[in-house]
């Protein structure tokens, strides 16, 4: 049996992240022993209507997240039990609002840092209600076998290691957290283990007191001793000394109680519990508390550490008088093992699972991203530029020096070309719209096309089938290009000629042939194309994709990567337009009726509709 | 909990009515003068000057002077502002006008559990431990206020007469109100004095704690709590409650000096049953610290630090329970670099190391603290298998 929590306990959370970790551990409970997952609600309004996913075991389950208790509850006719989590400014009125509620008997607050006149009306209230209010600051509640509310019981590992798993005859009830756990383990390794553990708070004035639930240890008849926690501070253990000495009681007591160090140390110094503080004259000094319960006929070993002997000289009478039959170990390989996540099975080589994506060229699950195997702060460090990090991330290589300096003098040349282009064009006008700066570049981005800026890829694609096909048939390949492509990319120019050529152009072609070693098949190929095509017209020259294009195809760059080389350079001159736009703080724009020719039916009347 | 000092408190009477003497809090003795000059009480009464500090038996230390007119005052400030008192120095002096009376009374409430203690006494003043049997008192259920003429019964009782009775009741009243609205824990009044010429009453000397929880609700609460120890907080003290105003969980530290054990513990309620254990086998401690809640490997590095910087420690113990939720890895780590880096500073020199713990990740929290050993720590590592105050027995008897 169990005091408090069981198998009947249905619990709502309120409060945040800190709520819904509480829940997850709690369901981890739950597929330990096998029962309905205990929490069944949330309320916390910043979230309402979330679903919050909590496993139990393998089973994934959604819980909903609700504005109010009421809600939750109306939904929930079940729930009978409300733990608090929310921040110490609200949590009065949500505890309190718990109390109220009908169908609920026990609300147990884990918010620290409540003010005391606030537990001390939330007590108060409870009484008056006839219900359980525990806390502030407790860690929770938790009957072994039957039920865990809070984190109380720590990982998964130990909840097996205590036993929780099953009952056996040992209550606890402590302030501290850390000691419930603690104690747990004590009942386990030196008992049988625990029915039920509370854990009440180390505030000033805690909800509930020892005496609250020795009463209810005292009256379950599977609780055949109990482990209380204390320590120095207020009254509590001395009323617990009190109710065990008033009448002969079945349940036997032990008891540590922390302190005694304040006996010489500085007079008013603070512990870490907001109730740990010796009273005028003593009162409430943890020598007074220990020798109360040694004189009603507790057991109170002088250190912390004692109480190890004290539960198993407890136990082994207790043995001995046949009050407890002692329990046929359990093989704790019967117990179930909570469900590995993907990635801890993977691990152990015990299953496979095909990859969603491959990657062949970076990886940042070290300390900082590589690049094809090598570490970019290295690359820094030893001089390589941005243009190595294009090689290593497009092309898997690093070009030599010579190779980067061509690479850098594509971008650079590339980077704007002024407003009046579709690409910048279209960046201002976002940008004169309001819009933010990844959305104004993805406009002018957006005009990368076969007329703009796009032709890179194709032109080195087909000057390079040229090379292959007609390697010394430059008409062959012409004849073939326009039976199967139409127009050369990468040939021909608006206003550029041969007369007004692109300086552009120009420089690249003179930089690679005259200023490099580089073997540049695909280029050389190209001019001899335009020596061609522009005998029949003037501005059918290479242009400046075209040029580039062959130039990579001669770097040997990947196909597929050369619009890149557009569209990275061009992104540095978006980015500056939108940037200059917004320094200047452009209005929205729109065409002047003057730059529209209105090729539109003369007014009318909107026909009756049939 | 938190004590504040008389200049806050008095403040606070002055919001509910409850009548004080008047008073400058300065840090500058030459302000007084200039004080002196724009308010006649400060030249025409007979002037009390207190260290305006948390520092515990002031009297004895000369830090209160009685009886002094405004020169004498000067004089008293110029020599108290500054001076050293063990780790600690005075910043700060209260002059207060010293209102002549005939009688003092004593006013003190105080929270339980179920509300709060009304105490009267017309015996107050410096004697009332000797006479407590004349204390008497009201207790007052929490959500209720008593009438004034409930009151006035009890102070009737207490031995007040007439229309004093009536004024002392009034006073409390106020003092009732006071406590409830500013979350207080306790105020003690010792003495509330009266002047008969005039009826003039006024709390002479006064000690209150405010509940510092409860401060999110209080906007115009401007002070900040004192020390409760006797003393100011020390320099690593400060550091540590800095570090633990601004994290999730907690870290606590509090300087025993004198001591060589030095407690690295976890857990509210466990780091004073290791404190316990220490002085039940007859060692002294150089410290009282705590980091709870799970809190950042950085925060308990911070903490790690300082310990290992007390002087003259012998042993420190790492103790604590079997956590529920705090990372036992990640709070070693940070206990691991706080000790590695402390090393490195020349600490640690023939100290001995004694570790326990459980909780969650707590194989691979004790496998990594253990192999410390390898880098020359004298380092001794246990599983929850060790109960759990037993390491101090092995320390003190290693």
């Amino acid at each position: 049996m169990s005091i408090l929590a069981n198998k009947e306990t249905r619990a709502v959370i309120i409060g945040g992240v800190a709520g819904l970790n509480a829940a997850r551990r709690m369901a981890q409970f739950d597929f330990l022993i096998n029962r309905p997952l205990t929490v069944q609600a949330f309320v916390y309004p910043p979230e309402e209507g979330q679903q919050k996913e909590i496993y139990r075991g393998g089973e994934l389950n959604n819980v909903t997240v609700y504005s109010t208790l009421e809600k939750a509850l109306e939904e929930n006719p079940q729930i009978n039990t409300v733990l608090i989590y929310i921040g110490a400014s609200r949590a009065y009125q949500s505890a309190k609002e718990a109390l109220d509620s009908k169908g609920i008997k026990l609300v147990t607050m884990i918010t620290e840092g409540v003010p005391e006149k606030d537990a001390k009306r939330l007590r108060k209230h409870a009484i008056e209600k006839g219900k359980i209010f525990n806390g502030p600051s407790s860690i929770g509640i938790l009957s072994a076998g039957q039920c865990r509310l809070g984190v109380i019981g720590g990982e998964y590992k130990n909840l097996k290691l205590c036993n929780l798993y099953r009952p056996g005859s040992f209550g606890v009830i402590t302030k501290s957290g850390g000691l419930s756990n603690e104690a747990m383990w004590l009942c386990a390794q030196n008992g049988d283990g625990i029915t039920s553990a509370v854990a009440i708070g180390g505030d000033s004035y805690p909800g509930t007191d020892f005496v609250t639930y020795l009463n209810m240890f005292e009256n379950d008849p599977e609780t055949k001793a109990v482990v209380i926690v204390g320590e120095v501070g207020g009254t509590l253990e001395e009323e617990a000394a009190e109710w065990l000495g008033a009448e002969v009681r079945r349940i036997k007591l032990i008891a540590a109680i922390g302190g005694t160090c304040q006996e010489v140390l500085p007079q008013g110094m603070k512990f870490g519990h907001a109730g740990a503080k010796e009273g005028k004259k003593g009162l409430g000094s943890a020598r007074s508390k220990m020798n109360a319960l040694r004189d009603a006929g507790a057991i109170v070993p002088d250190t912390f550490g004692g109480l190890s002997k004290a539960i198993k000289q407890v136990y082994q009478e207790l043995l001995q008088s046949g009050v407890i039959k002692p329990e046929a170990e359990l093989d704790e390989k019967l117990l179930p093992a909570l469900p590995p996540s993907v990635q801890e099975v993977m691990k152990q080589g015990e299953v496979i699972v095909e990859p969603l994506i491959r990657t062949t060229i970076s990886d940042d699950r070290g300390e900082e991203p590589r690049y094809v195997g090598y570490a970019a702060s290295e690359l820094c460090e030893k001089g390589y530029g941005i243009e190595d990090v294009v090689g290593l991330l497009w092309n898997k290589k690093l070009p030599s020096r010579e190779e980067s300096e061509i690479i850098k003098r594509i971008i650079m040349i590339s980077a704007d070309h002024g407003p009046a282009v579709s690409g910048a064009f279209g960046s201002i006008i976002a940008a004169c719209a309001g819009i933010d700066m990844p959305q104004a570049v993805s406009a002018g981005m957006t005009m990368i096309g076969p007329r703009f800026g796009g032709a890179v890829t194709n032109a080195g694609k087909y000057f390079k089938y040229g090379v292959k096909e007609y390697p010394n048939d430059i008409a062959g390949f012409l004849s073939w290009m326009k039976q199967n492509v139409g127009p050369v990319p990468g040939i021909g120019h608006r206003v550029k000629s041969l007369k007004n050529p692109d300086k552009r152009v120009k420089y690249l072609v003179d930089y690679v042939k005259n200023h490099t070693t580089l073997h540049t098949p695909c280029l050389d190929y190209a001019l001899e194309v335009q020596k061609i095509t522009t005998a029949k017209k003037d501005n059918l020259i290479l242009n400046v994709d075209g040029t580039i294009g062959c130039i990579l195809v001669d770097l040997d760059f990947p196909e597929h990567s050369f619009n890149g080389f557009f569209v990275l350079a061009r992104t540095i001159g978006m980015i500056g337009h939108w940037i200059d736009q917004n320094n200047q703080n452009s209005r929205l724009i729109r065409l002047y009726d003057y730059l529209i020719n209105y090729a539109v039916k003369e007014e009318r009347v909107v026909p009756e509709k049939k | 909990m938190a004590k504040i000092l008389e200049g806050p408190a008095m403040k606070l009477f002055n919001k509910w009515g409850i009548p004080v003497p008047n008073y400058v809090v300065i840090m500058d003795p030459n302000r007084l003068a200039q004080l002196g000059e724009a308010n006649k009480w400060l030249r025409e009464s007979k002037l009390v000057v207190k260290a305006h500090e948390a520092i515990g038996g002031r009297f004895k230390l000369g830090l209160v002077k009685l009886g002094l007119n405004l020169d004498q005052a000067l004089e008293a400030a110029k020599e108290m502002i500054g001076r050293e008192i063990g780790t600690s120095v005075v910043r700060q002096v209260i002059v207060a006008e010293m209102l002549e009376h005939d009688e003092e009374y004593y006013v003190s409430i105080a929270g339980n559990r179920d509300g709060a203690e009304l105490l009267f006494s017309n015996k107050g003043g410096v004697d009332i431990e000797d006479n407590w049997d004349s204390v008497k008192r009201l207790f007052i259920p929490i959500d209720e206020l008593p009438t004034v003429e409930r009151i006035t019964q009890i102070a009737l009782e207490a031995g007040f007469v007439g229309e004093i009775a009536e004024r002392v009741a009034k006073i409390a009243s106020r003092l009732v109100l006071c406590f409830d609205n500013e979350d207080a824990q306790s105020i003690e009044i010792n003495p509330l004095v009266i002047r008969k010429s005039d009826m003039r009453f006024a709390a002479l000397d006064a000690v209150m704690n405010v509940d510092w929880d409860a401060r999110f609700r209080h906007p115009d609460w401007d002070f900040k709590p004192v020390s409760e120890i006797g003393r100011p907080f020390t320099e690593a003290e400060q550091q540590i409650m800095d570090i633990d105003a601004r994290i999730k969980g907690s870290v606590k530290l509090v300087e025993v000096p004198g001591g060589d054990i030095a407690l690295l513990t976890a857990g509210g309620g466990a780091s004073v049953f290791y404190s316990d254990a220490v002085v039940a086998r007859g060692g002294t401690i150089a410290n009282y610290a705590e980091y709870s809640g799970d809190p950042p490997d950085w925060a308990v590095e911070a903490l790690t630090e300082t310990i290992c910087a007390l002087p003259n420690i012998r042993h420190i113990i790492v103790g604590g329970a079997i956590a529920n939720f705090t990372d036992v890895k990640a709070t070693f780590s940070g206990i691991i670099n706080g000790f590695r880096a402390s090393k490195s500073k020349g600490y640690l020199e023939n100290v001995q190391i004694w570790v326990r713990r459980g909780g969650p990740n707590e194989n691979q929290g004790l496998a990594a603290i253990k192999k410390l050993q390898e880098e020359g720590f004298d380092i001794h590592v246990y599983d929850r298998s060790m109960p759990m105050t037993d390491i101090v027995d092995l320390a003190l008897n290693s």
